[in-house]
């Protein structure tokens, strides 16, 4: 084997090398990527709205899902509409109507109280950024 | 070459780390609440971090228990079998209130209350039971019966306006006795009393190390520590319009401080077209009409509580010196005509 060959065979294995490192690099990185679209895309699919009574739980149902849940409790009742993505009263049998006229409600934290039937609606807690834990 | 590979394993760890700390919350701690209807009049949530829900469960029910207390004790409409409470003090025998001996906590509480009345020009004032209680009825018949709903007759709260002079209240400390000297005057704790028990409930659980919780009864916000990761906790002041774009008007960044916000929009009722809410002026004697709502924040949920009430019955320009006078309390106002007002640190607490 004469020298020159030699120096270029060398050459040649050290860009490989490189190449390969710019493979295995780039592949990482899409795969995290990916993860984290992934994690983004259906992993907020997992926002889900509890209901309790009193404190006590009576349900707990997916805000991807369009529902709409009759929250019971003797003699008084709330109607719970989930539909696009966003919860909402729809009518209840509290004197007040506070919690008709509340917004609907989509967002970590958040919820709608109807203080005379004692009902609490929130979306779950999710760690996601910029999304507030206390609502004053 | 190895090196090159280390360092590119070392960046794969790194972006596992990241992507495993938008799921985690650090030092396995969780996030738990816990929602009350048994106190004050309203909802109590306790949000806390703990390792396990019985931790939470059992850091939440001491919380829960204090809170009862005080709320026995400072409760103007009910007795409770043997104790003497706020009810009592406010109770008539043969004509005339009885001189009652009263838990420390109430005449701590009432000494606290007479203080901020003349901090607040009289702004609050919880010798004012006589005229609160009549909007109190009308409020909750019209509630109840919305057909019927009418305004209490300005005659009426003339007279017992009356009877709503603080030093009518007479406190003796040191016998731990309480007597109020005018037969048809009246005690109403509700400006003052949840953020006040609030508060003592949060310096317990300081006094035991405890941090990483909130407590909030009916808009008295008091923080306890940061999060259970060590940030600040983010509030969001609600948007009184409920629009579902900006349902926040303002972020604060919170760590061991009081948020009380004191909204018109809360607790009202409806006669003809308008709505009459709870928060009544001493000087008008009818709801004020300046505000949707007014924050404060501040150390103390007691002073939180005293001062959003306040300033709900003063002008802006009254309320900002008032707040400008105290240190490390600051404001926040939106006005009925959708204007955002602050004291001039407030905004040190957003984002």
């Amino acid at each position: 084997m004469s020298k020159k060959n030699a120096v270029e065979t060398a050459e040649e294995n050290s860009k490989r090398k490189i190449k390969n490192d710019i493979i295995f690099i780039v592949a990482l990185i899409l795969i995290v990527a990916l993860g984290t679209l992934c994690y983004f895309l259906f992993g907020r699919e997992g926002d889900m709205v509890k209901v309790t009574i009193d404190g006590e739980l009576f349900g707990e149902y997916s805000l991807s899902e369009d529902n709409v849940i009759e929250i019971r409790w003797g003699e008084s009742f709330n109607i719970l509409v989930i539909e696009n993505g966003k919860a909402r009263i729809e009518s209840a049998s509290c004197p007040d109507g506070i919690c008709v006229s509340h917004r609907a409600i989509s967002r970590s934290g958040e919820s709608i109280i109807c203080l005379p039937n004692k009902v609490v609606v929130s979306v779950s807690f999710s760690d996601e950024k910029n999304q507030p834990d206390i609502i004053a | 070459m190895l090196k090159r590979r280390i360092f590119s394993v070392i960046l794969f760890v790194c972006f596992i780390f990241q992507s495993l700390s938008l799921t985690s919350c650090g030092e396995n701690l969780q996030k738990y609440s816990e929602y009350s209807f048994d106190l004050f009049d309203t909802v109590t949530s306790i949000t806390g971090y703990e390792k396990t829900q019985d931790d939470f469960d059992k850091v939440s029910a001491q919380i829960l228990d204090e809170l009862a207390e005080y709320h026995r004790l400072f409760d103007i409409y009910k007795r409770y079998e043997g104790m003497e409470n706020l009810c009592t003090v406010n109770e008539l025998k043969d004509g005339e209130h009885r001189t009652v001996t009263v838990d420390k906590r109430i005449i701590d509480m009432l000494i606290y209350a007479k203080e901020m009345y003349y901090k607040t020009d009289g702004n609050v004032n919880i010798a004012m039971g006589s005229v609160l209680s009549i909007w109190h009825d009308y409020r909750t018949h019209g509630i109840e019966e919305p057909w019927a709903a009418e305004l209490p007759p300005m005659e009426k709260l003339i007279a017992a306006s009356e009877h709503t002079d603080i030093e009518k209240m007479v406190i003796d400390e040191a016998a731990g006795t309480v007597t109020l000297t005018d037969p048809q005057m009246k005690l109403d704790v509700g400006a003052i009393a949840k953020g006040y028990a609030v508060e003592m409930a949060a310096r317990t659980l300081e006094e035991k190390g405890i941090t990483g919780y909130v407590i909030n009864v009916g808009g008295n916000i008091r923080t306890i520590g940061a999060k259970g990761n060590g940030e600040k906790w983010l509030a969001g002041i609600e948007n009184p319009e409920g629009d579902e774009e900006k349902p926040y008007i303002e972020y604060l960044n919170l760590s061991g401080e009081a948020l009380v916000t004191s909204g018109s929009y809360q607790r009202y009722y409806t006669v003809g077209d308008k709505r009459y809410h709870h928060i009544i002026d001493p000087e008008t004697l009818m709801p004020s009409d300046r505000f949707l709502s007014v924050s404060v924040v501040c150390q103390s949920s007691a002073d939180g509580d005293a001062l959003s009430t306040a300033l709900f019955c003063m002008t802006y320009e009254e309320g900002l010196d008032l707040i400008e006078s105290l240190s490390g309390i600051e404001a926040m106002w939106q006005t009925t005509e959708g204007e955002v007002l602050f004291s001039s640190g407030f905004l040190n607490y957003t984002n």
